[in-house]
């Protein structure tokens, strides 16, 4: 499971998606091997969650 | 200024090439040429040498990934037991064993290799070179093993093998495989070749030692399955893959050399990390010892901030935001950028 963040400096859905299972940090970075595999999951039908309300 | 211009230089006995001020002109004197990463199994950022379960994926040392999907279980860890010269081997045992492993079911011990690292070897193209592997290896099992070379999407395989002969015993191997004429090889950040020790896999695995195909292979036909057998060990180190087709002495690295190729692709801070003020909160900045392979996968064990905190990683520095507090600390971070 995946959680969206806010991104508190400028506004918006922050750069970064929260893996729920260990607390990481994931980059929108297509060559980083943990954000190819939250892309598959999503790609399956899967949602993550909303970020908190501001 | 005269030239010498011959075509071989002999020894004495005239089957040596002779040595120049007490060196050997030859590949074994080149930094570099081997494409392994930790290839003694010295590093280990992630467990300083406490044994991993295998399961849905491990690194037991840094660069090393052991994974198996199999109905049985492994275990992986740094230990040391060695052949002389090294100190360190990463050692597999089968804690649970699966003797019927059925179509795409695998136990591997695996490294992906940068495509940078390999752009050179013109893999996919007419000029691939031969490529030799060569490795220390130990078990409680006797018989074929084997492993293969994959590219990226895992639709060109080379299975190799290999003969354990006695028990228990050190023993180095080597294999020299021909480059690959054909299929995507990659040759940036990405996985250029996937090189795979097989500790067991199902027939839809399993292929043609000494050959070229379009299949996903991870090891030999024929092969002893380690996993099929209950307690059964296997230890490896000293990996060598390098261009040409003879193996050549094992290449030496300082251990800072080595960490910092292995910081590329994972680094674990230790101790804590302080904060600086910012207007609307705190930041923690830290500059990562060595650009990493990409944007890393950043993880920390623990902060002192009284909400949540935001992570900003780039290839070169985490920085963690902590917009509730004024000063705060992170302990333990870690970043990830493996293959």
């Amino acid at each position: 499971m995946y959680k969206l963040l806010n991104d508190p400096i400028n506004g918006g859905q922050a750069q970064c998606i929260k893996r729920l299972a260990d607390n990481a940090f994931i980059p929108f970075d297509p060559a980083n091997t943990d954000y190819q595999e939250y892309l598959k999951w999503l790609a399956e039908g899967n949602t993550p969650e909303p970020a908190d309300e501001v | 200024m005269s030239t010498i211009a011959v075509n071989a230089i002999t020894d004495a006995s005239g089957g040596n090439t002779a040595s120049i001020n007490g060196a050997t002109p030859t590949t074994d004197n080149t930094m570099g040429r081997n494409r392994i990463i930790n290839s003694d199994m010295r590093i280990d950022q992630r467990n300083a040498g406490a044994s991993v379960v295998v399961g849905s994926g491990a690194f037991p040392v840094d660069r090393w990934f052991a994974v198996e999907d199999t109905d049985g279980a492994m275990t992986a860890e740094q230990v040391e037991d060695a052949p002389t010269g090294f100190i360190n081997s990463v050692k597999l045992t089968t804690t649970t064993a699966d003797s019927s492993l059925t179509t795409t079911q695998t136990a591997q011990f695996m490294q992906n290799i940068e495509g940078f690292n390999v752009s050179d070897l013109g893999f996919g193209s007419a000029s691939a070179q031969t490529v030799t592997l060569s490795f220390w290896v130990k078990s409680s099992l006797t018989g074929t093993m084997g492993g293969s070379v994959r590219n990226d999407s895992a639709n060109r395989s080379y299975p190799f093998s290999y003969t354990i002969s006695n028990p228990n015993t050190w023993e180095q191997k080597s294999i020299t495989i021909p480059g690959d004429t054909s299929g995507t090889w990659l040759t940036n950040n990405s996985i250029g070749i996937r090189l795979v020790f097989s500790l067991g896999c199902g027939p839809s695995r399993l292929g043609t030692a000494g050959a070229w195909n379009a299949n996903n292979n991870t090891g030999p036909t024929g092969e002893v399955p380690v996993i099929g057998t209950l307690n059964a060990t296997w230890y490896i180190t000293g990996v060598q893959l390098e261009a040409g087709s003879v193996a050549t002495s094992f290449e030496r690295r300082h251990y800072g050399q080595e960490l910092v190729l292995c910081q590329r692709y994972y680094w674990a801070g230790s101790g804590s990390y302080y904060s600086s003020m910012y207007s609307a909160g705190a930041f923690v900045y830290i500059d990562l010892p060595v650009t990493m392979r990409a944007i890393p996968t950043a993880t920390y064990q623990s902060e002192t901030g009284s909400g949540s905190i935001s992570l900003y990683t780039t290839s070169g520095r985490l920085q963690y935001l902590d917009s509730d507090d004024t000063t705060f600390s992170v302990t333990g971070p870690k970043a990830d950028a493996e293959l």
